[in-house]
């Protein structure tokens, strides 16, 4: 089998996140309690023995570097290969093409992709969670002779935009690259696998026009390369801004989805943090909900994800929320579908509440 | 290999007998405490709390989930190219191989381990205490006393007296007489286990010791006395904080069941001086529609769908519907079944309670409920 090498962009930040993403890219947003978003790329390159991973950096890197460091935890601190921090560049924060894969971000670490001595390279974006085995997309991709293989999930319905649909002939062959979901609903998972020959070839080609996608050049030269299609079976939460970040938190509420995710043989890894344990006070209520360690409640939560070291002070009630580190959720405050960023306190007895469709982001260290 | 001031030297080989089940597959360092932890992490973090880079492991009894716990010491950023921590195993001579024969004996022959940083000062501690404490305080006490030896003591009753050894001191300090537990205790400064000594001293008694035929090769009957007979300079260091030994089921419940309270006497919370553990990388833990919850303390990677009450549950445990978990603490990996009961019990590391099975102590003599390691209890 051929050797894979790995490449994670997270040099975007598109989106409707409100403050979410005021000082940080997508790929460093919490998720699930104790993650972030890049922890799903990184874990699945190094859960298909990827071993060799290079990092896409955005402009705002400072939240990226802190939570990777080293790569300890993904075992990439490494005397072979290892994690490389490829520098992005400055242009790639926002764009109107909500670009993922820009080749300029790719040329300019040319000498990552001409070092290195995997066979192929398996790129991913950061905004999509899902527990998978590039080796697989690998070996298929080798046996079917292909350039290139997208990944997708077949008829995932319902996604927020911006979001890429692929049109997949009976051969597994890609026709078409469309933004819009179309009968077959066939996701595009911003992730895909292109013989590393192939990828430098595009660089020297397309080299004058580095504002382009990668998508772009797929679809620019899908006659004269073969670019064919995978299909994922398992779970896929695509984050794109504020409601489909809540909902992919809130489908972790799942013990299916927990299980694939985080109980595998091939769990997703994050930054260990060592908090002591949860404390739960006599008049803690607790529904359908997911809590770290090092919080402190109290109140009522019900259908919420809380992250380490929260507090919800007795009489506080938390519904369909997510409260992320270190919050101070105070005596008699009410919650209802709001997204709440790191350090923010809620002052005792103060309302916020959101709608289902359009959660209320509250931005990090905000008092209310 | 650079010179270190000081060296720990952790005592981390015992069974621990008196915790039964508990220590039937692990030792006594490796059990599991107050949920995330387990009891080794609380020596271990004082260590590198207190600026001590370098420690020696000492292990004997049943290593193997102690060494995988330890692993390189990374955990406690321990995992250092200069000093860090080292597991030292007993290991075989042209002479043959042998145990550990004494703690006194432990270090004797890991006198080259310790040679090869050539300290000042050796810190011995052992790995089944529950505290803070900063070693770095009690070393500049041993040295602003110009000490051979400096022994961590701690004030206890009249009546506790005579389960410790017991140090008589003169108005400096100064150790005039050591007693192991004496009949009739004429002090109340009962030592901790926690010595540091200047390493040229016990060195020279390590040797002594090492060829009485007499000797039983432990700290507190050998070494102590023969230093108090040779009349070197031996300190006691007045300890003032929670200090517990674990050592009986009870010990071990109790003083668990005592972070539950909303007076902490020991603050395993606070940020200051933390206490680090080698944390593993289940997800957050979750509560199912119908489950509640009661003053209790739970760790990652548990599924709760059932009650807990005034209980602690270390990571990855599962509790299922209609399950009712009370006063007990649930170690690492534990699985309660749907239905079943679970009261002032410890149940054991992936230990099975089976559906509707009741698993209960608190009857007569209000007894604590003990299940080891890796069981399943079926009957109701």
């Amino acid at each position: 089998m051929k050797t894979a090498m790995g490449l994670i962009m997270t040099n975007y930040s598109d989106g409707n996140f409100d403050s979410l993403i005021a000082d940080r890219p997508i790929a460093t947003l919490p998720f699930g309690g104790r993650y972030r978003m890049v922890d799903f790329p990184m874990s699945n390159m190094v859960n298909s023995r990827i071993t060799t991973v290079g990092i896409i950096t955005p402009y705002k890197y400072r939240s990226l570097m802190d939570h990777l460091g080293a790569g300890k935890e993904w075992m990439l601190n490494r005397k072979v290969g290892g994690m490389f921090f490829l520098p992005g560049s400055i242009y790639g924060v926002k764009n109107e093409r909500h670009s993922k894969f820009l080749l300029r971000d790719i040329l300019q670490n040319k000498a990552y992709l001409e070092r290195g001595e995997g066979e192929l390279v398996v790129v991913t974006g950061s905004n999509k969670i899902y527990n998978m085995d590039y080796r697989e997309v690998c070996r298929i991709h080798e046996e079917s002779g292909a350039d290139v293989t997208l990944i997708y999930k077949p008829n995932n319905v319902g996604c927020e935009a911006p979001e890429n649909y692929l049109t997949v002939d009976e051969n597994g062959k890609v026709t078409a690259i469309s933004a819009d979901a179309g009968e077959t609903a066939n996701c595009f998972m911003d992730a895909f696998v292109i013989n590393r020959e192939l990828l430098l070839k595009f660089m020297s080609w397309y080299g004058a026009l580095d504002y382009m996608d990668m998508l772009d050049i797929f679809e620019d030269s899908i006659d004269k390369v073969n670019i064919r299609a995978y299909a994922f079976e398992g779970y896929l939460g695509s984050v794109n801004g504020l409601k489909s970040f809540m909902r992919a938190n809130q489908d972790l509420l799942d013990p299916e989805v927990r299980r694939e995710l985080f109980l595998s043989d091939n769990p997703i890894k994050t930054k260990v943090q060592d908090s002591a344990p949860a404390k739960y006070l006599p008049s803690a209520e607790i529904k359908n909900s997911m809590i770290s360690t090092g919080c402190t409640i109290g109140g009522s939560v019900e259908n919420s994800i809380l992250f380490r070291g929260a507090n919800v002070a007795p009489g506080a009630v938390v519904k369909n929320c997510i409260i992320m580190q270190k919050c101070d959720i105070q005596e008699g405050a009410v919650l209802e579908n709001c997204i709440v960023d790191k350090y923010v306190t809620i002052s005792a007895g103060s309302k916020v509440i959101g709608n289902v469709d359009s959660p209320i982001a509250i931005g990090k260290r905000q008092n209310v | 290999m650079r010179k270190k001031e000081c060296v720990a030297m952790l005592l981390a080989g015992g069974q621990g007998s008196r915790l039964g089940a508990l220590t039937r597959k692990i030792a006594k360092p490796a059990v599991a405490f107050g949920g995330k932890y387990r009891i080794i992490d609380f020596s271990l973090s004082n260590c590198v709390n207190s600026n001590i880079d370098t420690v020696g492991v000492l292990t004997q009894y049943k290593p193997l989930v102690l060494n995988a716990y330890l692993g390189n010491g990374a955990a406690w950023d321990l995992d250092s190219s200069d000093g860090g921590l080292h597991v030292l195993q007993p290991y075989s001579t042209e002479t043959g191989g042998r145990w550990y024969d004494g703690t006194a004996d432990a270090i004797y022959r890991n006198v080259d381990f310790i040679d090869r940083y050539n300290p000042e000062y050796v810190v011995i501690l052992s790995g089944d205490h529950i505290y803070k404490m900063d070693y770095d305080d009690m070393l500049r006490y041993h040295k602003e006393n110009n000490a051979a030896l400096t022994v961590s003591v701690i004030e206890v009753t009249m009546e506790e007296a005579s389960r410790f050894g017991i140090m008589t001191v003169d108005e400096n300090m100064r150790i005039t007489k050591f007693t192991e537990k004496p009949k009739n205790p004429d002090s109340t400064l009962a030592s901790m286990g926690i010595y540091i000594f200047t390493w040229k001293y016990l060195r020279a008694a390590l040797f002594e010791d090492h060829y009485d035929p007499d000797s039983e090769h432990d700290f507190g009957k050998n070494i102590i006395p023969l230093l108090l007979s040779q009349d070197k300079p031996l300190y006691a260091y007045t300890f003032e904080g929670y200090w517990k030994d674990v050592g009986t089921i009870e010990s071990y419940y109790d003083a668990q069941m005592a972070l539950l309270e909303d007076e902490l006497e020991f603050d395993i919370f606070e940020e200051k001086r933390r206490v680090f553990s080698n944390s593993n990388i289940s997800p957050p833990h979750y509560f199912g529609d119908n489950a509640k919850v009661d003053r209790s303390l739970i760790c990652n990677g548990c599924q709760i769908l059932g009650t807990v009450k005034n209980s602690i549950l270390s990571p990855d445990v599962y509790v299922g519907e209609d399950a009712v978990v009370e006063d007990s603490i649930i170690l690492p990996g534990a699985v309660i079944e749907k239905g079943a009961r679970v009261i002032k019990a410890i149940v054991g590391e992936s230990t099975t309670i089976c559906e509707n099975a009741c698993f209960c102590g608190g009857n007569e003599n209000n007894k604590i409920a003990l299940i080891g390691d890796n069981e399943r209890y079926e009957s109701a």
